[in-house]
């Protein structure tokens, strides 16, 4: 079974190389959409017998995120659908598009499927390489600019992160192994300065590739320099992938007690995140970019809610779910406005809901869920991390964080707003009367449901869920 | 014998710090892959035979010829010549290298009585690190996006270094993965800087800043 939804893509992959039609390119990538959601659906749900097979497994704790990640990846594809259209005649180019997405998915499916940090490690980093021509896609000046950053701050990033996993073989004393279950069974024998020094080298690492604030450099420009379906899967889930590496070597600290140390960066990268969106989101120009620092802010409150513990690590499970479906319908429908505007600068979009109503209401929904209005997913999973906050008497952190946060809801609905009403001036009409044609149904369909799911979920878990749920917790 | 090698190895970083000719950079490459190779050939005795010399080939085919050969093809293609303008002249380049180097040649002396250092060779480790920091710092005030390329790769080399000084070896799995990685990350960045090159017609970090939050 895991060896399928891993080796499914290589072979699609090979046959891509050979079969150059854009037909069976789009093709591969919606077969291979929907056998993920299959197996993953099988393997989290325990439906068969998972079989498996050396350095990869699923667990407690990955078989979440995998099935977000197949999900998330089941919507974009369906998106895809449209959107290639628009590359026009071009086989060449959908082909070698359809082959990084191919490899992107893998790898993104690798790093969260490896029961062994030096195999995760190689996956994140194949991540940044095959995901760095799907931004350079556009090949524009600005493109390749974003590209570059990405893979050359991405690499060293990931390049520190491995001088974190050799100073945790080093703190391991006589044992040698990066075996995730190995690792914790003995993580008490571990020598605890090395096991702290490699955590620093692996947050900085790992959180390079999270978007955490202070090295989240690449993540604006690279989200929106990609493609519109492309940003939704590095928002979604090139994220997550990162976040669940930090997560699994957090927990070696957390086994050991001396997690005061871990949870302390935690608590200062969590909060100096959502602080930079704070910031930038205030003068943004750029609506793509402002999705973008959306996510630095929602990794950094994944980063808190992993620090504070207790209950709150209830509530990140639920947003690590809510702001996956909310962001990426929400990068998926800067794909309509961008096909739309044909540009990405705030001011230039203007009177969104006469130019296509339908894209303006998912654009203000979306909008809605990220900014966590009740009844949407976010809702919950943040009111409950600042419930624990009270109950842990966080009250200075709380405050900053409840002030942060309404500083980027208002810096965001402000760009909403504007973009959503107003007068449409004659030379856009015209313009969009051409690009309207451009749009057809599969580009709405995917931010529909997710949006549904979003603000179903934040009334009604339903019992399945809850159960994965809290299996995850216990991975934790 | 192995000790030589790797004094080699440190000695050679100063010489990265003090040029500014790209030609000698990538054959200054050259033989930090070579020097590797004989760190890892006289490091690894005894066990799993096939795997050492797999990777100690590998090591010299990946880091000592194919990269050289494809940043010379690069630096043909885009004619760039030498990084003039960085941020700090080369002579207090090499006097700031210079003691990085030497703090890490001392530093890890401090540590010898501390238990967990049994499982480090305090020479490996020192040396290492000092060229993993002396890398970053130089990728910092250098100018050209070719530079930075470069002492990408001689950090990638210092990590190398650090996961040998480690007494047990790492599984091979891993160490054969990050060659990989290496090898197409470099592949990729030097694709890319044709590509900058062509777009705007120059090497000049700082030209690529046209992505930001405010307009001018």
């Amino acid at each position: 079974m895991i060896a399928t939804i891993l080796i499914f893509p290589i072979i699609a992959c090979f046959l891509l190389l050979f079969i150059k039609n854009k037909f069976f390119a789009n093709l591969m990538v919606n077969l291979y959409a929907i056998v993920h959601f299959a197996l993953s659906l099988l393997l989290v749900f325990n439906l068969a017998e998972a079989k498996s097979i050396p350095y990869f497994g699923i667990d407690n704790l990955n078989g979440l995120f995998l099935l977000v990640l197949s999900f998330i990846f089941l919507m974009v594809a369906i998106y895809n659908n449209g959107y290639v259209k628009n590359f026009g005649q071009l086989d060449k180019k959908i082909n070698k598009y359809s082959l990084m997405v191919l490899i992107f998915v893998f790898s993104m499916t690798g790093a969260i499927l490896a029961q062994n940090l030096g195999i995760a490690w190689i996956f994140i980093e194949a991540t940044t390489l095959s995901s760095a021509y799907l931004i350079y896609f556009n090949k524009t000046k600005h493109s390749i600019e974003a590209a570059w950053k990405y893979v050359f701050i991405c690499s060293i990033g990931i390049a520190l992160a491995f001088v974190g996993i050799i100073f945790l073989n080093i703190g391991q004393g006589e044992l040698n192994t990066l075996d995730f279950t190995q690792l914790y069974k003995y993580a008490k024998n571990f020598d605890p300065f090395w096991l702290k020094l490699s955590f620093v080298f692996m947050l900085f690492g790992f959180g390079t590739k999270m978007g955490l604030a202070p090295v989240h450099f690449w993540l604006p420009d690279a989200h929106s320099e990609a493609p519109s379906p492309i940003s939704a899967l590095l928002s979604a889930t090139l994220l997550n992938s990162a976040f669940l590496i930090i997560i699994r070597v957090f927990k070696i600290l957390n086994i050991m007690g001396v997690d005061e140390w871990a949870k302390t960066m935690l608590y200062i990268m969590g909060i100096l995140s959502i602080f930079v969106t704070a910031v930038f989101v205030y003068h943004i120009k750029n609506y793509k970019r402002m999705l973008a620092y959306s996510s630095i802010e929602n990794m950094g409150i994944l980063a808190l809610g992993t620090a504070i513990g207790g209950g709150a690590i209830y509530a990140v499970i639920l947003h690590i779910i809510g702001h996956s479906l909310a962001k990426a319908s929400f990068f998926l429908t800067s794909g309509n406005v961008l096909e739309l505007f044909e540009t990405k600068r705030i001011k230039s979009v203007k009177g969104l809901n006469i130019a296509d109503s339908k894209t303006a209401w998912l654009w203000i929904v979306s909008f809605l869920g990220i900014c966590a209005f009740p009844t949407s997913l976010l809702f919950i999973s943040e009111f409950l991390i600042i419930k624990t906050m009270f109950l842990n008497k966080q009250y200075i952190i709380c405050a900053l964080f409840v002030i942060l946060l309404t500083i980027i809801l208002w810096g965001m609905g402000r760009v909403v707003i504007s973009m959503s009403f107003g007068k449409l001036s004659d030379e856009k009409n015209a313009l969009i009367k051409n690009t309207k044609k451009k749009l057809c149904w599969v580009m709405y369909l995917p931010q529909i449901i997710m949006l549904i799911l979003v603000f179903v979920l934040g009334v009604y878990i339903p019992p399945f869920l809850n159960d994965i749920i809290k299996l995850t917790i216990t991975g934790f | 014998m192995e000790n030589g090698f790797i004094i080699l190895f440190g000695l050679s970083m100063l010489y990265l710090a003090a040029t500014s000719r790209f030609i000698a950079h990538i054959r200054l490459l050259i033989v930090q892959g070579v020097l590797l190779f004989l760190i890892c050939a006289c490091h690894f005795t005894g066990h799993n035979l096939l795997n050492i010399a797999f990777l100690t080939i590998e090591t010299l085919v990946v880091k000592s010829i194919i990269i050289p050969i494809f940043l010379y093809k690069v630096l043909k293609k885009t004619k760039a010549n030498r990084d003039v303008a960085a941020n700090i002249p080369h002579f207090y380049c090499l006097v700031i290298a210079s003691l990085i180097l030497l703090a890490g040649f001392l530093i890890p002396n401090y540590f010898n009585d501390a238990s967990t250092m049994k499982m480090i060779s305090p020479f490996y480790f020192g040396v290492s690190l000092a060229t993993i920091i002396i890398s970053l710092w130089l990728i910092t005030i250098k100018h050209k996006i070719i530079s930075n390329v470069i002492e990408f790769i001689v950090m990638e080399n210092g990590i190398f270094l650090l996961s040998l000084s480690v007494a047990k070896e790492m599984p091979v799995l891993v160490n054969m993965g990050v060659l990989l990685d290496v090898f197409i990350a470099i592949y990729i960045l030097g694709l890319f800087v044709n590509e900058i090159n062509k777009e705007f017609n120059d090497l000049e970090v700082s030209h690529l800043s046209d992505l930001k939050d405010y307009e001018e």
